[in-house]
């Protein structure tokens, strides 16, 4: 263990750290961009793939799902081919997709070229959420600027190869991170989730194969085709290669986002990159993943930032997040606060989702408040189990993983709440202070 | 509102937003999927997507004004009403709120007076009640102001930045 | 549809162990009801595509970490499913606890009590009680009148989604849409405008609860105060299969039935709200003769024998040619062949005819391609909007065509001509029986092509295809063989009585057209005898010398031949308030007392043996197949 400081050589995202100018042509170009797309236009497709399969990249989304078998999904000989860009970026405690957009909107825009190079697709639509306003002009400037320099359109960089690249805004709506939704929402409609089979491989954006990918995932491609796939995956270990974009938020003195290799990091390591809990105060416990992934404790500190490792832990390490909280948090509020989110953002397409995240919000309300009664607190493991694993897409399941595993770690904290009348954690934190 | 007064006052886009309508719809190959984009140029123009509004777009787009209701209807960022003339979203998701956000945005909705919509007395400012993480989990709390966000807040910051605002019309470089 | 795939081709799927061989891609849920096993569902619907969103379906699937919907998943050979497992069990208690949460408690008064899923899974596989506040409840707009047609309670809708995919995918309207989202999303039309659709009126029946009902079934009955009977939708040529729910002697609506070959359960709205013509409007309701010093009810039996005794006075003074026959194509096959072979064989005039608009020189030709086939043509040519004007129903075929099976359907306009070039493929040409004369020409075009090329044509009534089939007309014998000797048409028949050319007319169950046609009063006053077998008061009944009580077609049994030739069965769904004979034996004792030798009872059944072995074609059809009537000559 150890590599408490990102060394500079190790960085693929944010390699070009520091560097003025980046989010212009000329900036981006001065750093060395676009040389990887350069020489992907060179490696042709085929070659490409191999690296990223060497590379053993997965997605950051969130799955996890390696990108190169993803690719290799697409059925041969079936065009024209979209690839979709997931800049939706929705995850409560997330905003690495964000920073790479605003910081390297060039290195994006590279990394979708050769993934659409690679896979042939004649359009790439980078789908970003609508909050994302500033940062999806800024999107739009760039790829105006890459349209008039050739990098964009037909024969980019005067080979056979041409792609239109085409950014468009979401409106919010948590629920188009889910790929089939944002695919939806893409062709103008609801964004609800579609129903699988067909994957969007097969049958995608407007029934054609369509590939989606997280903006981190493509931001990585220019540093795996320039330095080779093998030179990213020993960036990490065997079985969590090269880096990953951190966020890390809540009760830290230096909240951010921070590079780190997978695997060779623990999650204590992310925290002192952070500068520690804030105000002296004790750490209570923690969310990885993002809003959706199950709470983990102190004795979980010292865990690597391994896939296997994490999800053993029983929790995952998601779209990259980690929400730290202090020994002054109410896990019931912050149970109550994800609830509510997801009653906020369930699309309503299925029973289980729709009605379960309603029912789970009206429980976690009057529980907060001290209100609830035991047998009330006793069917939160039935509304959950009712939901996990029964809704049509992954956001009614996993609105259940923060609370259960909440209520399971702090069962005694979730016991104090009911019949009090009140919240006890805030009311025994007003008595200490 | 009354058919006679519809033909009346008979509410038309600028032109120049229907010529951005024409290139948006022209940028996909199925026509359909310029709905969002379409939306954000009719909200962007009225300040909120009334029914007549709606009904442009889809004809412009070939549709039937129902899928474009239902469309615009789904995403919380299209508004039915007119908001104030600055829309301000306090994130109140965990990280946020671990900082202080719920503070926050209580103090902001008293010292505007806000009412139940979340407008302002003076149309300046609407609040908006319940907002998605924003994405800004690093500098929490934050809020939002049209487009841009202010990130690493408290009361008093918060409220000095809606004042410059308040003055000036504008929004600002943003954090 | 299609052959049933042979033995091998099949797979074999075990539901809660008992093992059914069904097609490989069969979804799980119709796997299940082969094998006799009930799996709940609310959005699943055979006539829309999957969208597994209710969840009700839920169900184990071996070696599937997660419970399935058996209304999305596709069966692999081997598969084993189970039903009845706990955690299917527990699923299902929750999903309902789930449904009913923000569900109004409002089943007392609503129209689909007793005939809800909503109720009937809570009762069968639900929680006995809610462990939400009824103070919790997330409540909507009620009773909103989406027409005039159409009632929407939004508290009741459980978002199935069933409407808004049958706007989608069957009609292609989209009038109905999903707003908002999460908890608050309902369905609604665009700004509460009215729905325009002329297939409304399938909402309430494919909403498994009560959130669409229709406006003139509101409050009227419950299921089982109904009595239900099978029959065959009397309002255009279609022969929509559809179940009349009855009360008493009262239609209290008419319901879907699914019949693939023909409507495919969709009906329309004039089809399906056509049947308060049937309750209620004034009856003839009992004999009545002139006898000397005017017209005075006699008995049933009295009626006979005087209508009996006009006409073969006439015949007696002014031979057989002096009377003529008219009906209707609102009287079945069986009326029909019996009604043509009493005025041929029994009073032997050549002049009779059951329409006022002069059929087209129609053949069996004319009616090749079927129905169903529409959706096997690779072309369809629709020759003008009346097609779809007569039989609105064929539009959703002609949806269906086009964007289920990806077939081409054009809407020609007159002059109807088609010139494109374009390598020899299947084409359908649809045509009104007014425009039968280009469907023939375009058709017999593209054969000369190398095109494999067939028509339908659509005529107006219920029977209008029967009736010609069976010879009701002057000049054809039943099966299209030509007359000995050619008869009048009506129109010209309705002259000669003004005239005084003819002395007596047969007539029965009278059409609409003919009864409000001011040359039939005219035809009425200028005859001896007029012997009228009618249900409804009209020119005919006042112009009778002899009036005996007819029956509605949801009154009697027998078949009626819909545009395509299909035979297809009508049934008594009401009784008479007042008990009289059937037409067909009203008939039949007319026949005897001309001096006829029946041969045959009067009565439905035996009556189509006999039509049959006079027209081949209708043997052994009578249970819904089309007639056989061979290559076209």
């Amino acid at each position: 263990m150890g590599g408490a400081e990102p060394v500079p050589d190790g960085l693929v995202l944010t390699r070009y750290q520091g560097a003025p100018g980046l989010t212009t042509l000329d900036g981006y170009r001065k750093v060395g961009g676009y040389r990887g797309l350069a020489r992907a236009l060179e490696m042709g497709p085929e070659a490409i793939v191999a690296e990223v399969k060497a590379s053993g990249l997965r997605g950051r989304g969130g799955a996890a799902f390696p990108t190169g078998t993803k690719w290799g999904f697409l059925p041969q000989g079936v065009f024209p081919r979209y690839l979709a860009v997931n800049a939706d970026e929705s995850e409560p405690g997330c905003f690495k997709d964000r920073v790479l957009i605003e910081e390297y909107p060039h290195q994006l825009l590279e990394g979708v070229l050769i993934a659409a190079f690679a896979l042939q697709a004649s359009h790439a639509f980078i789908y970003i959420r609508g909050e994302y306003r500033k940062q999806r002009e800024l999107l739009e400037a760039v790829v105006r600027e890459a349209y008039r320099a050739k990098l964009v359109g037909k024969r980019i960089l005067g080979s056979d190869f041409g792609c239109e690249v085409v950014v468009h805004g979401g409106a919010g709506a948590y629920i188009c991170g889910e790929e089939t939704a944002l695919l939806d929402s893409l062709e103008g409609r609801r964004g609800q989730p579609r129903l699988k089979p067909p994957f969007p491989a097969v049958k995608g954006l407007y029934g054609q194969p369509t590939v989606v990918n997280n903006v981190e995932t493509l931001s990585n491609l220019p540093y795996i085709v320039t330095e080779g796939g093998a030179a990213y995956a020993a960036l990490g270990t065997e079985a969590s290669p090269g880096t990953r974009l951190f966020c890390v938020s809540g009760h830290v003195e230096r909240p951010g986002t921070f590079e780190v290799p997978m695997g060779r990091t623990t999650f204590r390591d992310l925290l002192e990159l952070a500068g520690g809990v804030w105000r002296g105060r004790r750490f209570k416990a923690m969310q990885p993943g993002g809003g959706s992934m199950q709470v983990l404790g102190p004795q979980h500190l010292d865990v690597p930032l391994d896939f296997k490792a994490v999800a053993d832990a029983g929790s995952s390490l998601g779209a990259g997040a980690l929400v730290v909280m202090d020994e002054t948090t109410c896990m019931v509020e912050v149970s109550r606060r994800l609830v509510d989110f997801y009653r906020h953002e369930s699309c309503g397409k299925c029973v289980p989702c729709r009605e379960g995240t309603y029912f789970e919000s009206q429980l976690m309300h009057r529980l907060e408040e001290g209100l609830a009664s035991a047998e009330e607190l006793a069917s939160l493991a039935d509304i959950c189990a009712g939901m996990d694993g029964r809704c049509f897409c992954p956001l009614g399941d996993t609105a259940t993983w923060f609370v259960m595993s909440a209520y399971r770690m702090f069962k005694e904290e979730f016991d104090a709440h009911v019949g009090a009348g009140h919240c006890p954690v805030r009311a025994s934190v007003g008595a200490a202070a | 509102m009354a058919e006679s007064e519809v033909e009346a006052s008979s509410p038309a886009l600028a032109s120049g937003t229907l010529e951005r309508l024409r290139e948006l719809r022209s940028r996909y190959p199925v026509a359909r999927s310029a709905v969002l984009p379409a939306l954000w140029v009719v909200q962007d123009e009225l300040g909120y997507l009334p029914p007549w509004a709606e009904e442009v777009v889809a004809g412009e787009l070939g549709l039937l004004p129902g899928d474009v209701a239902a469309v615009a209807s789904f995403y919380s960022m299209y508004f039915s009403r007119q908001a104030g003339r600055h829309f301000v979203q306090v994130c109140q998701n965990v990280s946020c709120a671990l900082r202080g956000a719920d503070e926050l945005l209580a103090g902001l909705r008293e010292w505007l007076q806000v009412d139940e919509e979340g407008a302002s007395p003076d149309g300046s400012f609407t609040v908006e009640g319940t907002v998605e993480c924003l994405g800004a989990c690093g500098g929490g709390p934050m809020m939002q102001v049209d487009r841009y966000s202010y990130e690493d807040l408290n009361l008093d910051s918060a409220r000095a930045i809606l004042e410059r605002i308040r003055e000036d019309g504008g929004g600002g470089a943003g954090a | 549809m299609g052959e049933a795939p042979a033995h091998s081709d099949l797979v074999r799927v075990t539901v809660d162990d008992r093992e059914v061989e069904v097609a490989p891609g069969t979804l799980v849920w119709d796997a299940c009801e082969r094998a006799g096993v009930f799996v709940p569902v609310y959005c699943a619907h055979k006539k829309l595509e999957p969208v597994a969103v209710c969840r009700m379906c839920l169900v184990e699937v071996e070696g599937m970490p997660k419970l399935q919907p058996a209304c999305a998943t596709r069966v692999a050979d081997g598969m084993k499913v189970r039903t009845l497992t706990e955690q299917v069990r527990k699923f299902r208690d929750s999903n309902l606890e789930f449904l009913l949460l923000n569900h109004p408690l409002d089943c007392p008064v609503c129209d689909r009590g007793g005939e809800c899923d909503l109720q009937d899974f809570t009762q069968r596989f639900g929680p006995g009680r809610s462990r939400q506040s009824i103070q919790q409840k997330v409540h909507f707009d009620k009773a909103i009148p989406l027409s005039d047609k159409i009632f929407l309670d939004q508290e009741r809708c459980i978002l199935c989604w069933r409407c808004v995919r049958y706007y989608e995918e069957v009609t292609g309207e989209r009038e109905i849409v999903l707003q908002q989202r999460g908890v608050h999303t309902v369905v609604d039309t665009f700004e509460r405008q009215p729905l325009r659709s002329q297939f409304q009126g399938n909402l309430p029946e494919i909403c498994p609860v009560g959130a669409l009902t229709h406006a003139k079934y509101r409050f009227r009955a419950r299921p089982w105060d109904l009595r239900r009977t099978a029959s065959i939708c009397s309002h255009c040529s279609y022969g929509c299969n559809l179940f009349i729910d009855a009360r008493d002697d009262q239609i209290a609506r008419y319901a879907s039935s699914d019949n693939e070959d023909v409507e495919d359960s969709w009906l329309c709205d004039r089809g399906r709200y056509s049947f308060p013509e049937y309750n209620g409007r004034e009856r003839v309701t009992a004999p009545e003769a002139v006898v000397t010093g005017g017209r005075q009810v006699v008995s049933h039996r009295e009626a006979v024998a005087r209508a009996a005794g006009q006409l073969l006075r006439i015949i007696s003074d002014r031979g057989p040619e002096a009377v003529a026959v008219v009906g209707s194509d609102l009287m079945t096959n069986e009326e029909a062949f019996f009604l043509q072979w009493l005025a041929r064989d029994v009073i032997g005039t050549p002049h009779l005819d059951h329409r006022l608009r002069p059929t087209p020189h129609l053949d069996p030709a004319d009616f090749e391609l079927g129905i169903a086939g529409i959706e096997e043509c690779d072309l369809i040519l629709v020759l003008g909007e009346e097609p779809e004007r007569l039989a609105p129903v064929l539009t959703l075929r002609l949806h269906k065509a086009a964007t289920k099976r990806g077939r081409r359907v054009e809407r020609l306009q007159p002059p109807y001509t088609w010139t494109e070039k374009a390598q020899p493929q299947r084409v359908g040409v649809i045509s009104s029986e007014v425009d039968r004369d280009a469907g023939v020409a375009i058709r017999d075009q593209l054969r000369g092509a190398g095109h494999t090329a067939q028509l339908l044509t659509i005529m107006e009534r219920v029977n209008s295809r029967g009736c010609q089939d069976m010879g009701l007309l002057p000049g054809w014998l039943p099966g299209y063989v030509a007359a000995p000797q050619a008869g009048m048409g009506l129109p010209e028949i309705l002259q000669s009585c003004a005239t005084g050319k003819l002395k007596a007319l047969l007539i029965v169950n009278p059409s609409p057209e003919l009864e409000a046609a001011p040359e039939f009063e005219a035809a009425l006053r200028g005859v001896e005898a007029a012997v009228v077998v009618t249900p409804h008061p009209g020119a005919a009944s006042r112009g009778a010398s002899v009036l005996i009580p007819g029956r509605t077609i949801v009154e009697k049994a027998g078949t009626v031949t819909n545009t395509e030739g299909r035979v297809q069965r009508v049934r008594a769904a009401v009784e008479p308030s007042l008990t009289f004979p059937t037409d067909l034996r009203t008939l039949g004792e007319l026949a005897e007392a001309l001096g006829a030798n029946l041969g045959v009872s009067p009565m439905a059944t035996p009556v189509y043996e006999k039509l049959a072995a006079a027209v081949p074609a209708y043997r052994g059809a009578q249970a819904g197949m089309r007639a056989r009537w061979g290559s076209p000559g």
